[in-house]
């Protein structure tokens, strides 16, 4: 994905734009009235820009009720898995794209949209990205409502206190490490969980290795690759760059916008998804200066994206036309783009994006990093394995097991190697 | 008849609610994870084997191993030390203090407020590294202090102290069996020259093992599906040395939907229970005094 690319996708667009409005007119022609169910997780300002949404929607097709169900992430996913399971699940859901091969592996939790291919407009994504949600036996289980990747933020007010710029190359953020530990032991220019050091160093690898962690089905790091990556994120620890995973847990903060030492710049920097900006700019203590830093002179080759966010179907949906009737205006109609703005990331869908674009309705930072990120950016992170529990968990997941290893001195880093090795092939088997 | 067949059955009536809740929410899932255990039921995928594979990994695999062991070393630290401390400040506010109701009050209260969600996030931010008691021990001159999040054996020690803290039931138990000391066995111990320390553990305590028996037993369960201190303080870290029994069960079942193991695990965690609870009972004969023999 490149500017290219991105604007092949808006060009066809605006030339799609007089037939999606026919398309849309057709597929308004026929409903039934219903009642549907909708869930999504995100915080208040996205509940109240898609209860607003629902509202017009309603006013538009009138017959037609949403019953909202939404709430903040902790616990929402189990919750969800277990609707799934219980063939509970809401008429439409907004899913990770890694949902989808951990519960609709046979494509029975989810619909195939392309059922609904008469209600739902696809010309407006690119078929790359739709090919992001086809679950394992072919069906698309979901459409995307955004792209993201992943860019450097930074507190300059911590920089200029410190003295230094704020980097752009690696051997960059090591000197700003440096300069950070002689100003205060307990100043760091980065700070990275586990899952946050495992997509740094997937990047830098890709980056090194021009190559994706995972393509087709199949780990494409080999274990002395591995090796490079982790010793590279050592090189982090040791020069003061990111405090070390003891340190982090002794904080004792359930998220790094929740710990006092981002608030007071402590932490000056985070590596995060281009829609994260806000979160961590309201964390800081006021006056503190946030900026949007860049990809990594060394390190751009690498950088990835990922689905953010989709919204699927449920496959026992009595009204899955209706469903997708409501998908459609929140992602495709102006009208339901304009209220939904850009609360779930910057919008996949072409027709989306151009909207929004013209009516300035990006989020200026946003919309920086986005671009920043979608600028370089060359491949896609393929969540369903590199976001797998088994990994990505933060008490049994493999990167907390392997980093936090290192850092509280229980393995060596071959050892911790061996087993994100083990791990990220598990995944694919 | 028909009134005879109502008379016999009025309580069973009665007891109807309960008992469709027992069999629902207790029997049902009881017997099912007892046929989970044996399945290699993840949630997702169904079941497609059968046998004795998850209670093989319940021995073998070094993370249950170490589960087992941290369960064993937290019940083993807590519930001796809340019985004796439960004990000791019930025996002192049987006295006739001024102000007594007062402590007793106080006492209590850390009980009300139970397994909390609350008090184990307040706990988390006492002992972080930056937290109220480290800044308090700095300020008295201590400087260095320990992790007691990070440090593994700190860890644990925090969460038994969290439970220890919570004493409240225990102590109001044996306050009621203090009061049921009869009086004139202290006044006769002390005529006999016995001091405050000899009559406690010669009168006082045999007098009311059956309570601290009780007590054991209720608060050995407890301390062996102990939950919401290590999920919400330290998640089961740092590096699992926190990670009890009950947190590997729920991170199986909800985090990896291994139903069978994590049913193999509650059902070994059940079965462990059960011989330490029989190891109690058995050994009341040697220590456990019932005034009214059928009582035992």
């Amino acid at each position: 994905m490149n500017k290219k690319l991105l604007s092949i996708t808006l060009a066809a667009a605006m030339t799609l734009s007089m037939g999606t409005m026919a398309f849309a007119d057709e597929a308004e022609a026929s409903y039934e009235n219903c009642t549907l169910t909708f869930d999504w997780w995100g915080g208040d300002t996205r509940h109240q820009a898609t209860q607003d949404a629902i509202a017009a929607f309603e006013e538009k097709y009138p017959g037609i009720e949403v019953q909202a169900n939404y709430g903040a992430w902790d616990g929402w996913e189990s919750a969800e898995a277990l609707k799934f399971n219980s063939q509970k699940t809401a008429d439409v859901t907004q899913i990770n794209a890694s949902w989808i091969n951990a519960y609709d592996a046979n494509g029975e939790t989810f619909l195939d949209l392309n059922t609904v291919a008469d209600t739902l407009d696809f010309s407006q994504w690119d078929e790359d990205i739709l090919k992001m949600c086809e679950d394992p036996v072919g069906g698309l289980a979901s459409v995307p409502v955004s792209l993201t990747g992943r860019v450097l933020y930074f507190d300059k007010t911590s920089f200029d206190e410190v003295g230094v710029e704020i980097p752009k190359t690696i051997q960059d953020l090591l000197d700003c490490g440096d300069a950070f530990g002689a100003y205060d032991d307990g100043y760091y220019p980065l700070v990275l969980g586990a899952y946050d050091r495992a997509l740094f160093m997937t990047q830098y690898l890709s980056a090194k290795y021009s190559k994706p962690v995972y393509e087709n089905g199949e780990l494409m790091f080999t274990e002395e690759e591995l090796q490079e990556g982790v010793e590279f994120i050592q090189s982090l620890v040791d020069h003061h760059v990111i405090p070390a995973l003891d340190v982090l847990d002794g904080d004792g903060a359930s998220s790094t916008d929740q710990n006092p030492k981002w608030t007071n710049g402590q932490y000056a920097g985070i590596y995060e998804w281009d829609s994260s900006f806000a979160k961590y700019a309201g964390a800081l203590a006021e006056g503190r200066e946030f900026v949007v830093g860049d990809e990594l002179e060394e390190m751009k080759a690498g950088t990835f994206y990922k689905v953010t966010l989709s919204f699927a179907i449920s496959a026992q949906s009595e009204h899955p036309h209706e469903a997708a009737l409501l998908i459609n205006y929140l992602l495709n109609d102006p009208e339901g783009i304009k209220i939904m703005a850009a609360e779930r990331g910057i919008p996949a869908s072409a027709i989306a994006y151009e909207t929004l674009s013209e009516a300035g309705l990006f989020d200026e930072a946003t919309m920086e990093a986005h671009t920043k990120i979608f600028d370089v950016a060359t491949y896609f992170l393929d969540t369903a394995f590199f976001d797998d529990a088994t990994l990505k968990d933060v008490a049994e997941g493999a990167f907390q097991d392997a980093f936090s290893g290192i850092d509280y001195g229980d393995y060596e880093i071959s050892e911790a190697v061996e087993i994100l090795f083990e791990a990220l092939t598990a995944v694919t088997e | 008849m028909n009134n005879t067949w109502a008379k016999r059955n009025t309580g069973l009536l009665f007891i109807t609610p309960w008992l469709i809740g027992f069999l629902i929410f207790k029997a049902y899932p009881f017997a099912s994870s007892l046929y989970f255990s044996f399945t290699d039921y993840n949630l997702f995928k169904g079941i497609s084997t059968y046998g004795f594979m998850n209670y093989i990994n319940v021995f073998t695999d070094s993370k249950t191993l170490k589960a087992m062991g941290v369960t064993f070393r937290f019940a083993f630290m807590e519930v001796p030390l809340k019985l004796v401390i439960s004990l000791l400040i019930a025996y002192i506010l049987n006295f006739k203090i001024k102000g007594v109701n007062i402590f007793r009050t106080a006492y209590y209260v850390p009980s009300i407020l139970g397994g909390s969600v609350a008090i184990a996030v307040l706990w988390k931010a006492l002992f972080n590294n930056e937290g109220l008691v480290t800044r308090m021990l700095n300020t008295i001159g201590i400087q260095n202090t320990p992790k007691f999040l990070t440090d593994a054996g700190w860890a644990l020690f925090i969460l038994v102290l969290l439970r220890v803290w919570q004493f409240g039931s225990t102590m109001v138990i044996f306050l009621a069996a203090l009061k049921g000391v009869p009086t004139e066995l202290y006044e006769s111990a002390s005529l006999d020259g016995a001091g405050k320390w000899r009559q406690f553990f010669s009168i006082t305590v045999p007098l009311i093992t059956p309570v601290i028996f009780y007590n054991l037993i209720t608060q050995l369960v407890q301390a062996f599906q102990e939950f919401n201190g290590p999920f919400i303080i330290t998640n089961g870290g740092p590096r699992r040395a926190t990670t009890l029994m009950s947190i590997l069960i729920y991170n199986n079942a909800f985090k990896q939907w291994d139903m069978g193991l994590a049913s193999a695990q509650a059902w070994v965690l059940f079965i462990i229970l059960m011989i330490f609870t029989a190891i109690a009972f058995w050994s009341q004969n040697k220590w456990v005094y019932y005034s009214d023999e059928e009582a035992r």
